[in-house]
């Protein structure tokens, strides 16, 4: 197979097949090489997959980017706890919507994804842990899995192997921290959705006490790919080191033309995705600043755009990758408003556990309240920054710094909104 | 054994050991709220947080296993301001009402506020308040105080063994209740208070009666049943106004139930009769001389029994043989103590957690000494000694006379010829035996009430008159 990224979106990996709603079962057969990947797997051994997902170089693609199979080989080979492998299809990191339209339209290549992946680490029993709100999907979901195990692509010695998987649709309940991985294993358990004390990691104890592995959708869904194709062969659809295979990039906000877009791995840099692929600045205005990885990346100047995209180039300015969520903003949104509702969102979604998150996060919140609504005081910028400083990296889970890094950011690089805000007690862009 | 490095010393620990309990060991504190040692890990409160080598953030004391040659320090610049943080979250929504709060003097956050946390609030949003919730009879909630440590939801279903407790709602608005807001249930609600870092969790009992740097603390035994819970009273000018557990890994751990909690009530009752008493139409209130005279005669040549309680002492049990065979010559021993607990084989746990069958104290050291329990009153007996400590169910007893000797109720002792007030449980010194074989003492409190005396002064008191009265 040539590198279908050089020829344009007809011949990407996913987005290609994303205009039918739910692709069905012959298509994905036909056209996507649908479960060739899976018997593949089921002939090789549990060593021989991951080995070929470390050579493909896939990395996590929930946030933290962690290479997934590495990842996998945690998993103690011998256990006498089940062990299990669990989708996240939380998804509810603000601006990424790249889940939803693989379950939404080719739900079987997560589906086959997760076959191999219970293969490949020994789990005989799935979850497809999905947010509340995509009820349409997890909908969807069942059909696809229904029909699956009509197939025997589910169910008992799968395509003839000796391999058995069962899997599950779990729906959740609307939080945004239930997408914390150890949160999403209490959740599914029936327990508050709140993050647990690592270690132990899931993969030594997770889903009910056994060894787990916690993939996102996107993730789980480029795995049938590589199993089709070689690792080496995957790892090379990256244009950067350490990182291979496309991914899905979801803008929004103020560009003329938002939406799902899937390039190579660090093959462009943000400056072109937005005005190349996007078609520039929403009414020609001017760019103000970029959210460059879901609302929790620390925000980015219209200076700083000529980043290429991928994990370690961002991480290396300052900023995440994440989900790949990424927000513009012109020069006609206020953005004291914008990271006053975004922390209003954290504080709202704070599980409440643990101190700075829980008194922190409100605290942020109330102050940049009153700074938007012109009460601001001198002192409150700084008072900003010591109190995402005291919550960020001194948390239970990552929430308290997805929290205080755009706090600090937009503080850092917009002081002179803010302190126009609180000298001028309104917004100088209103 | 391995070692590690806190604060520049080096100290051996057992594998699995967290750092809070290995800086403790080589006398290093390490503040915390929500860590309990027998509680469940959850590392909520980050009040822990310490820096180790090689480990880029800041890690729970309470989560961390120490490991062979970790270097951790405790008290650099980055912890203090991490400590200080915590604090200030702590305290932004706390209402600071230590003034008028019941927890002030042993309160972990006051405490830790003083020694790590700043004088100066940088707050001046509203602060979070909560409505008031009727927790039943042993507890009182006030939810402003709380700072969401958890401890009381982990102690209900991790040692109670009853989830009543829960955290409702979610983030800044997190409140942490009982389910449906029904009153607790379970029979040791008193140490959810004990447990709670703050004024959150008071026992209704104890509210605004003493401040606690008042209190004097003497260490004793819990005469609730057989357990021997090792426990600690409370007390000033001679009144008992709470007890609260000690830990003792091999008995009690760290838990007490209500039933032994709220026991010393007793020692206050108002009824209980504190003088030296006889009867005379009804019983009256008399001399020490009178009353002892009384007694005597009314076992003097007459076929005795003694029946001893079990919720007396070891030292009290062998004293009351020894003046048997010299002062009352031929009677039978007995002891009582439960009702259809008779002897040790009766004497089996209640429940899961601490309470046993037996609700006497003493009931395996009473075996030790050989008496055997009292069933029904022998053919011929034609008086009784009756000595308890306050707690063991006096057996039915009719056509006898008899003298009490110890802690009793004006309504208990109505019918007796001759009532010689002794001491109860915190008013002694003593041993008692435990149901796990152990001889465990305590030492006395506050003094006996009123004429009250120890059981040693009243026995001399009736030995050596009796000799008076020959001469």
């Amino acid at each position: 197979m040539s590198d279908p990224l050089e020829k344009g979106e007809q011949d990407t990996l996913y987005i290609q097949h994303f205009n039918e709603e739910a692709r069905p079962l012959p298509y994905y057969l036909e056209k996507m090489s649908g479960y060739q990947a899976a018997k593949k797997a089921l002939a090789m051994s549990q060593d021989d997959i991951i080995g070929e997902m470390k050579k493909s170089n896939l990395r996590g693609r929930g946030g933290a980017g962690f290479p997934t199979g590495v990842k996998w080989g945690f998993i103690p080979k011998q256990s006498s706890k089940s062990k299990y492998l669990v989708c996240n299809a939380d998804e509810s990191e603000p601006g990424t919507f790249k889940d939803r339209d693989i379950m939404r339209f080719t739900p079987n290549l997560l589906i086959e994804g997760m076959v191999i992946g219970g293969h490949a680490i020994g789990a005989n029993i799935g979850y497809i842990y999905i947010r509340g709100e995509y009820a349409r999907e997890a909908k969807l979901l069942d059909a696809a899995i229904e029909e699956a195990y009509a197939k025997g692509y589910l169910g008992r010695n799968i395509l003839g192997s000796s391999f058995s998987f069962d899997l599950t649709v779990h729906r959740g309940a609307g939080a945004y921290i239930c997408g914390e991985e150890t949160a999403l294993l209490n959740s599914l358990e029936g327990k508050r959705g709140e993050p647990r004390v690592k270690p132990p990691f899931p993969a030594q104890a997770g889903a009910f006490g056994g060894p787990t592995i916690v993939n996102n959708v996107e993730t789980l869904a480029a795995v049938p790919f590589i199993i089709n194709n070689g690792g080496e062969w995957f790892s090379k659809l990256g244009r950067i080191e350490k990182s291979g295979g496309s991914r899905l990039f979801c803008v929004s906000g103020h560009v003329k033309k938002p939406g799902l877009y899937e390039l190579p791995s660090g093959g462009i840099t943000l400056r072109e995705l937005i005005y190349d692929y996007c078609h520039g600045i929403l009414d020609d205005r001017k760019l103000k600043a970029v959210i460059p990885g879901g609302s929790s990346a620390p925000v980015l100047t219209a200076d700083e755009i000529d980043v290429v995209l991928d994990i370690d180039p961002m991480m290396k300015i300052g900023t995440m990758l994440g989900s790949a969520g990424i927000m513009v903003v012109n020069d006609s949104y206020c953005l004291v408003k914008l990271i006053k509702r975004i922390t209003k969102f954290y504080a709202h979604e704070s599980c409440g556990q643990c101190t700075p998150c829980r008194e922190g996060c409100k605290w942020m919140e109330d102050v940049l309240h009153r700074i938007e609504h012109g009460h601001g005081r001198e002192q409150d910028l700084q008072l900003l920054l010591d109190i995402a400083d005291n919550i960020n990296g001194k948390t239970l889970c990552a929430l308290g710094d997805a929290a205080a890094g755009p706090v600090m950011s937009f503080v850092k690089k917009f002081r002179s909104d803010f302190e126009a805000h609180i000298r001028g007690g309104k917004c100088p862009s209103a | 054994m391995p070692k590690c490095l806190v604060d520049g010393r080096e100290i051996e620990f057992e594998a699995g050991t967290n750092l809070i309990e290995v800086a403790k060991k080589g006398g290093i504190n390490i503040p915390f709220f929500c860590y309990h040692p027998g509680l469940s890990v959850v590392a909520q409160c980050r009040m822990c947080l310490v820096e180790i080598e090689k480990m880029p953030k800041l890690q729970t004391a309470c989560s961390t296993p120490a490991t062979e040659g970790m270097v951790v320090k405790t008290h650099s610049d980055r912890v203090k301001q991490a400590q200080k943080a915590t604090m200030e979250f702590l305290l932004v929504n706390h209402p600071l009402d230590c003034p008028i709060c019941d927890k002030s003097g042993e309160c972990d956050l006051q405490d830790q506020s003083y020694l790590y946390g700043d004088a100066n609030s940088r707050y001046t949003e509203e602060r979070r308040t909560y409505l008031d919730l009727d927790m039943g009879p042993v507890i009182k909630k006030n939810m402003n105080r709380c700072i969401h440590c958890t401890r009381c939801i982990r102690f209900g279903t991790e040692v109670a063994g009853i989830h009543e407790m829960v955290a409702v709602k979610r983030g800044n608005f997190t409140e942490i209740t009982t389910i449906d807001e029904k009153q607790l249930q379970t029979e040791y609600a008193g140490n959810y208070a004990d447990i709670c870092p703050t004024g959150s969790l008071t026992i209704k009992d104890f509210r605004f009666k003493k401040r606690v740097w008042y209190l004097k603390k003497t260490p004793t035994i819990c005469e609730g049943c057989s357990r021997g819970c090792n426990m600690e009273v409370h007390h000033e000018s001679e009144t008992i106004y709470r007890c609260l557990p000690r830990e003792n890994k091999l008995i009690n751990k760290f838990w007490l139930c209500d039933e032994g909690r709220f026991n010393f009530r007793h020692l206050h009752d108002p009824t209980r009769i504190i003088t030296p008493a006889q009867q005379s139409g009804g019983l009256m209130i008399t001399d020490w001389p009178s009353a002892v005279n009384r007694a005597r005669q009314t076992v003097q040549n007459k076929k005795t029994a003694v029946l001893l309680g079990s919720d007396l002492t070891n030292e009290e049990g062998k004293m009351l043989l020894d003046f048997t065979s010299n002062n009352v010559p031929g009677a039978v021993i007995f002891h009582f103590g439960t009702p259809g607990v008779k002897n040790v084989a009766d004497d089996q746990d209640a429940d899961k957690i601490l309470k046993r069958k037996s609700k006497t104290a003493n009931l395996h050291g009473m075996e030790r000494l050989g008496i055997k329990p009292f069933e029904k009153m022998p053919a011929g007996i034609e008086a009784a000694i009756v000595i308890r400590g306050g707690r063991a169910v006096l057996p039915e007893i009719k056509g006898v006379s008899v003298v009490g000797i110890g802690v009793f109720r004006k309504s208990e002792a109505d019918t007796f010829a001759a009532v010689l007030p002794g001491a109860g449980f915190a008013e002694k010194d003593g041993t008692v035996t435990s149901s796990n074989g152990m001889d465990q003492s305590y030492s006395r409190a506050i003094a006996p009430p009123g004429q009250s005396k120890g059981l040693s002064e009243i026995l001399m008191t009736w030995a050596n008159s009796k000799e008076a009265g020959h001469a």
